[in-house]
This record gives C-alpha cells, sequence and structure tokens, in this order.
C-alpha cells in the first residue's frame, strides 16, 4: 500500500496561475485586510472568491474593491460552511482545482502555484508550515501547533506534519467526498477524517505562514481547541 | 398539605392552558385531561395508587418510581430536541448557502446585463 502522504515541494515546477482554479476565501469580519489578501491573489491571476460569513462590517464590499467574487452568507455560520459554499459556488462555476486560503493574510499567494501543480499526480495538496516556513510565531503558539498535530495525527489516523493549514488545494472530482458538514471550526479535522476514508491521494506542499498581529489576535487559542474538540466529537454526522 | 396544594394548582394550570388553546381534536384533550386527573389522584391518595404500581415494578415507594420515569423520559427528550436542533441547523446551512450563491449568480447575470446594454441600444 502506498504512504497515506508523502512530501513534496522543489519537485514540482511552479505551475502558473489558471482561470480554472478557483481561490476560496471564507471571511468573518477581516474588512482590515481582506482587500490586501485578495488582491494579492487576484494580482497572482486567480479568481477569488470570497464568502462573507454575515460579518456586518465592510468585508463585502473591501473583498470586491480587491477583485473577488463576493458571496454573503445571510447569518454567520461558521468558517466551515463559508468555506462550502465557496467551493460550491466554484463547483458550479465549472471550477477543475479549488484552493483554500485564509482570510487574515497569513498565507502567501506565492505558494499556490506548487499546490495546484502537486495535483498533477495526487488529489489533494496539503499546505505544510512544518516543511516550511512559520514567519512571527511565538514559541507558546508553535508548542500548541505540535500539540495540534499530535492529536490530530491520533484522532485522524494519519501521518501528516501539519494539522488545520488552511491553504490547500484539491481537484474538483474530490470535493464530493471532502464534503464539509462542520460549520465551525472542526472542519479541518473532519476533512482529514475524510480524506482517510476517502483513499484519495494526498500530497503536503512546504508553505510560509506569517503570523502577524492581526492574525495572531483573531487565530485560534487554547480555548478555542477544546470546542473544536467538543465539536468533532459530539457534532459529527 | 401545602405541597398537595401547590401540585394540584400546576396541574389545575395545565389544564387551564390546555383548554384555552383547544386548537386540537377533541380526542386530544380528553387524554390530556385523563392524565391530568391521573396525576391529581396520585397526588391526593399517593399511597393508594402510586406505590402499588411502584411495587409491582420492584420500587419502594411511588415517589421514587415517578423520579427514575421522569429522569428516563427528560434524556429522551434532550436528545430528541438535539437531534432535532443538529437536523435544523444543517438545513439553516443549506439554505443559507443556497441564498449567498444564487444572489452571487444573479448579481453576476445582472452585472453582465448591464456591461452588454449600451452596445444593444
Amino acid at each position: 500500500m502506498p504512504p497515506a502522504s508523502r512530501s513534496v515541494g522543489a519537485v514540482y515546477n511552479r505551475g502558473v496561475a489558471s482561470t480554472d482554479t478557483y481561490v476560496v476565501i471564507a471571511a468573518f469580519r477581516e474588512a482590515a485586510v481582506i482587500e490586501g489578501v485578495v488582491r494579492e491573489v487576484v494580482d497572482a491571476g486567480w479568481p477569488v472568491v470570497v464568502v462573507d460569513d454575515g460579518s456586518g462590517d465592510a468585508t463585502a464590499a473591501r473583498a470586491r474593491a480587491g477583485g473577488a467574487t463576493v458571496l454573503r452568507h445571510a447569518i454567520n455560520l461558521g468558517q466551515g460552511a463559508a468555506l462550502q459554499t465557496g467551493i460550491d459556488y466554484a463547483l458550479r462555476r465549472g471550477a477543475r482545482h479549488i484552493v483554500t486560503f485564509d482570510a487574515d493574510g497569513q498565507h502567501a499567494a506565492a505558494d499556490i502555484p506548487a499546490l495546484v501543480a502537486a495535483l498533477a499526480d495526487a488529489d489533494i495538496a496539503l499546505g505544510s508550515r512544518f516543511l516550511g516556513a512559520v514567519d512571527g510565531a511565538s514559541r507558546g503558539r508553535m508548542a500548541l501547533l505540535r500539540a495540534a498535530v499530535w492529536t490530530s495525527n491520533r484522532l485522524s489516523g494519519m501521518r501528516l506534519t501539519d494539522a488545520h493549514c488552511g491553504l490547500r488545494a484539491f481537484r474538483a472530482s474530490a470535493a464530493p467526498a471532502l464534503r464539509i458538514t462542520q460549520d465551525r471550526m472542526a472542519h479541518a479535522s473532519e476533512l482529514l477524517r475524510k480524506i482517510k476514508a476517502s483513499n484519495l491521494r494526498v500530497v503536503e506542499v512546504p508553505v510560509t505562514i506569517r503570523y502577524t498581529e492581526h492574525s495572531r489576535a483573531k487565530g485560534q487559542g487554547g480555548f478555542q481547541a477544546i470546542r473544536i474538540l467538543f465539536d468533532y466529537f459530539f457534532r459529527t454526522s | 398539605m401545602i405541597i398537595r396544594i401547590l401540585l394540584l394548582g400546576g396541574l389545575a394550570a395545565i389544564g387551564w392552558l390546555v383548554f384555552l388553546r383547544r386548537n386540537k381534536l377533541p380526542f386530544h384533550i380528553v387524554i390530556v385531561f385523563l392524565l391530568l386527573a391521573v396525576g391529581g389522584a396520585a397526588v391526593l391518595a399517593p399511597e393508594a395508587t402510586l406505590d402499588d404500581i411502584a411495587h409491582a415494578f420492584g420500587v419502594g415507594r411511588g415517589v421514587d418510581l415517578i423520579t427514575y420515569v421522569f429522569e428516563v423520559a427528560t434524556l429522551f427528550v434532550l436528545l430528541h430536541y438535539y437531534t432535532k436542533f443538529v437536523e435544523l441547523q444543517r438545513q439553516l446551512t443549506d439554505v443559507v448557502r443556497e441564498l449567498a450563491i444564487l444572489r452571487a449568480e444573479l448579481e453576476r447575470t445582472t452585472a453582465g446585463n448591464r456591461d452588454r446594454s449600451p452596445a444593444d441600444s
């Protein structure tokens, strides 16, 4: 049996941006940074779909100003639900590949080509900050992240170098097997469980995560980790 | 005893509410009033009613039997409503998602029409 995951990086030629690859961003109250985040991806040549998850601030307008197609949830449902909405829209628009990207500016558009190129012989490519680089994370956060990787590998039965990195790419054909039903944050664990159950071919691709003051403030702390575990165990469907 | 008055008052209040909201079939109302009557009898003469039933189930006192049944029933109701809640949340997600996608499609179509209209006229 082939290994469940393997790491690729420079072995893949960096592909060029294409219009059948949609970059999906779930955003909640990100008016301060979303325009810059969208613009960076749009300028690199990728179509961007932003799902404004009932923010109530100028997130939608700012995302549109950055050049994204904006979908708006009438009420806040959670990041998992927002991602799935963007994925559904991208599929209806004929996407062949879908990339998920965080709204808070922690991901780099420069990492997208490697992820998409990795889909040449994989169904899903997961970004890994531990294969790549992490800028600006405190020691405490790195410890929390490593604990998350350890827990996640125990839960999913997979052996990955990173857990819950929001930067990933997958083929449209893999989308039905990866459908997110966890509306809130437990969707990342759900995704790994579904990958494991589906026998999809997985690769990990090095990516660079940039922690800024803004992303640190929005990020998941220790208390949210408990809530995510609760969701994972009691709200599975 | 005060507790009997309170319990009977509670049962009477339930009966009154059911009577006020009698939009259901007479059959349902009769059932509810029968249950209330049984409750009233259990309050007025617990020894003569509940204790015998409890003994038949191997429980010492009627009051204990009521407690056990109530606990199981409460858990059942909680589970029922939790399942319902999760299902409703899922349906709500589907509706909000569909609305978001439809709205985006509509905006795209109208924007496309706007772009075309000067050339058409």
